[in-house]
């Protein structure tokens, strides 16, 4: 059950956000993460956010295997 | 007239004259429609299609339609998929009492509206009326027929290896818009049922040809629970191209969120196709002239391989199995 | 496909190394893998086993035991994940109770099940709370939430689990371990780097399709380079720190106790409970619940399957008396079970 939704943050509300995944809205709980910005991208689970994320998983696994380089 | 619907409202006596007047006879009058205990209709010569549906959607007034609407397209969609005009249609009508006049006059001119667009006349209706709490708001059956097409002969074992298979639209907004109406779970989508009436599309695609195998309306259950029906009748496999698959953006959000598959979210508005490959590109091509089925794709074919069986090629180019629908993803849909 | 896909598939493709166990330990992952037919692609002397790392299949029957009893003798009503509502119990599940008149309502998170009972002064909530390091901290803020709002008609019935016990416990199960990203996103890479010290490899992983075969390829090349390896293939969203925010009100509310896994037996300290300080809020102690320990089916082979030890197709009950429809254990109840994944979409 780690399933994890990536999600942009639209608006910030006081420990909550609204967050939209490709069209779906909803609030979710922010208390976990500090600094968020209208904007950023976020790791959704169970209806909190738990981690910012970075860039997108393509450039993400291409870093990666760049390594075994 | 009262603002709501009373227990005299079903009774038999004035009271009901003057609901069928005000409320039916008002939105659905035409030659036919019966004053007396049956229609008298009289049609040409040939095969006839019949059918009935029953409609208990909660929430009754939703984002793109009303349980009114959803009642005449059902049926209409129904004997379409035959290759059938839909001729005439009977509604009955269960009310709870107390139910507001307004709304039941807004569900009558939904009917009256969606009817015209469908070419299909209500011919016959019947009124009860159910004491509080013995039904939820209003239950609709609607029973109707259409003569079919000369040369068109439609079914669902009728699928063939080499047939492709087309959708014609994006799939799940019906299913869709009706979890985001009840709200429970807190998410807010631009989502809006895809239910509309298709005699037209059909037309349009037995316009290109008649030799069409299958056609099915998607309703509860989706396009997966059709493509899996189809597969077991006609004892074929079906392999889908999920990257053809049309899926609204609102629709993959919700699904992303719920963890659910939009191929088992339920459409009120959308066909599926079985049909020769080397006609499938002219009935794209028709459907997406028309309205309601702009989004229509060609999203796999017909295989004499695993037979009863629907698999996917997955975004890395692997083959598994479509998984099963396993029962009631949300209750009181249609 | 896009070139990182392809470039992952064919790293993997040409794998020439020696025969290598690959072990999955989180039950997205083993429902992602099925879902995208990655076994497909594996070269035979690859092998991908699934472990107990799907937090519905590892709770035990008791759970539910207690969790029927509950709704069914002190009307309490039941907040749960869907996954935990068809879950056997001894006797009934979640939804069978249903039938029986048990208050059963599915929430998409525990902070919900706080919000509804704020709603509901007038019924009695709990939240039956499962997960491991990922969804736990979700618990504490329900928790935390209700206190915040001097809510007295919310408990937790708690089986949280940790993952540091099972990955002991697994020690030679496996080459290589493809570890659950969003644990690691909440406990950060400390414990996954001092196993590599001590030997055992692994690999962070993410949970989309460039991800999961990106971590695959990864560990086959440094499996051949024949020494014990770290390594996070899934930094856009798993810091070495993790987050710590989140450790802290885990730590805050919940202590590590002995607990039991389904099929596995107890592993010592792998398990959480409320701290004394919030016994209100724990459904045990606020309901005295007697003791439940639940009995199975001795046919069901599912502790085999969560440590790897069998296949889904092993256990004589798959397909026959345990079907998605029909399920005894609860590898396949869950939709992140490996049996049900194994039985949806297994060609």
């Amino acid at each position: 059950m780690c399933v994890g939704l990536p999600a942009r943050v639209m608006k910030i509300n006081d420990g909550h956000a609204v967050i939209d995944a490709s069209g779906a809205q909803k609030e979710i709980s922010t208390e976990l993460l500090s600094d968020l910005e209208p904007g950023d991208y976020v790791m959704v689970h169970a209806g909190i956010a738990i981690a910012k994320i970075g860039s997108d998983d393509m450039t993400e696994a291409d870093e990666v295997l760049g390594t075994l380089m | 007239m009262n603002d709501r619907i009373t227990l005299a409202h079903g009774a038999g006596g004035t009271q009901t004259a003057e609901l069928i007047d005000r409320v039916f006879k008002a939105h659905f009058s035409n030659p036919q429609f019966t004053a007396d205990d049956a229609a008298v209709l009289e049609t040409e010569a040939g095969k006839l299609a019949f059918s009935t549906d029953g409609f208990i959607v909660s929430p009754a007034f939703f984002p793109g339609g009303n349980i009114g609407k959803l009642s005449i397209c059902g049926t209409v969609n129904d004997l379409s998929c035959m290759g059938a005009r839909p001729l005439y249609l009977s509604c009955a009508f269960v009310i709870e009492e107390g139910f507001e006049m307004a709304k039941l006059e807004e569900i009558a001119a939904a009917m009256e509206k969606t009817a015209a667009q469908a070419g299909v006349r209500i011919v016959a209706g019947d009124t009860k009326v159910a004491g509080k709490g013995q039904v939820d708001g209003l239950f609709i059956t609607t029973t109707g027929i259409g003569r079919i097409r000369e040369g068109v002969s439609t079914s669902g074992a009728y699928a063939k290896p080499g047939d492709k298979v087309i959708v014609s639209g994006d799939i799940g907004r019906h299913g869709c818009t009706i979890l985001l109406a009840r709200n429970e779970f807190g998410i807010e989508a631009d989502v809006t049922s895809d239910c509309a009436p298709l005699w037209a599309n059909v037309e349009a695609m037995m316009d290109t040809t008649n030799d069409i195998h299958v056609i099915r309306d998607a309703t509860r259950g989706g396009v997966g629970t059709v493509l899996y029906e189809i597969a077991e009748q006609s004892k074929v496999g079906i392999r889908l191209n999920t990257g053809s698959i049309p899926v609204q953006d609102g629709v993959r959000g919700v699904c992303g969120m719920l963890g659910l598959e939009p191929l088992y979210l339920a459409c009120e508005g959308r066909l599926v196709i079985f049909a020769p490959a080397d006609k499938a590109d002219a009935i794209v091509a028709a459907l997406r002239a028309c309205p309601n089925s702009e989004n229509a794709a060609v999203i796999g074919e017909v295989t004499d391989e695993m037979p009863g069986h629907v698999i996917l090629r997955t975004e890395i180019g692997a083959e598994t199995m479509l998984s099963r629908p396993t029962g009631e993803l949300l209750p009181r849909i249609c | 496909m896009s070139d990182v896909k392809e470039k992952a598939i064919e790293i993997i493709k040409n794998y020439d190394g020696p025969h290598i166990r690959m072990m999955e330990v989180c039950g997205t992952h083993t429902h992602e893998i099925f879902r995208l037919g990655v076994r497909k692609i594996l070269p035979p002397q690859v092998e991908l086993i699934s472990g107990p790392g799907c937090p519905v299949c590892v709770t035990g029957p008791g759970f539910i035991d207690e969790a029927v009893w509950l709704a069914l003798n002190k009307g309490v009503t039941i907040c749960t994940f869907g996954d935990l509502v068809r879950v056997p119990g001894t006797e009934d599940s979640l939804a069978t109770a249903r039938g029986k008149g048990a208050r059963v309502k599915v929430v998409y998170s525990p902070t919900d099940a706080a919000d509804y009972a704020a709603e509901h002064p007038e019924e009695e909530i709990v939240f039956l709370s499962v997960g491991f390091e990922t969804t736990t901290p979700s618990s504490c803020l329900a928790v935390k939430s209700a206190i915040d709002r001097g809510l007295k008609n919310f408990s937790l019935l708690v089986s949280n689990k940790t993952m540091p016990g099972a990955y002991n416990m697994l020690n030679g199960s496996a080459d290589v371990f493809l570890y659950p990203g969003h644990v690691n996103a909440i406990a950060g890479n400390a414990l996954c780097k001092k196993l590599a010290e001590n030997g055992v490899s692994g690999v962070v992983t993410g949970f989309t399709a460039a991800e999961i075969l990106s971590a695959i390829a990864i560990a086959l090349t440094k499996f051949k380079e024949g020494k014990a390896f770290f390594v996070n293939a899934y930094p856009r969203v798993v810091k070495d720190e993790g987050n710590v925010q989140a450790q802290e009100i885990t730590d805050k509310f919940m202590e590590a106790c002995d607990t039991e896994w389904r099929g596995l037996g107890i592993i010592p300290l792998s398990g959480l409970k409320l701290r004394d300080e919030y016994a209100d809020y724990d459904a045990r102690r606020k309901f005295g619940i007697p003791v439940m320990k639940g009995r199975t089916n001795p046919a069901c082979r599912c502790g085999d399957v969560l440590q790897g030890r069998c296949r889904p197709v092993d256990c004589p009950l798959f397909g026959k008396a345990c079907t998605p429809i029909h399920p005894v254990g609860a590898c396949m109840v869950s939709g992140e079970g490996a049996c049900s994944a194994y039985y949806q979409y297994n060609i």
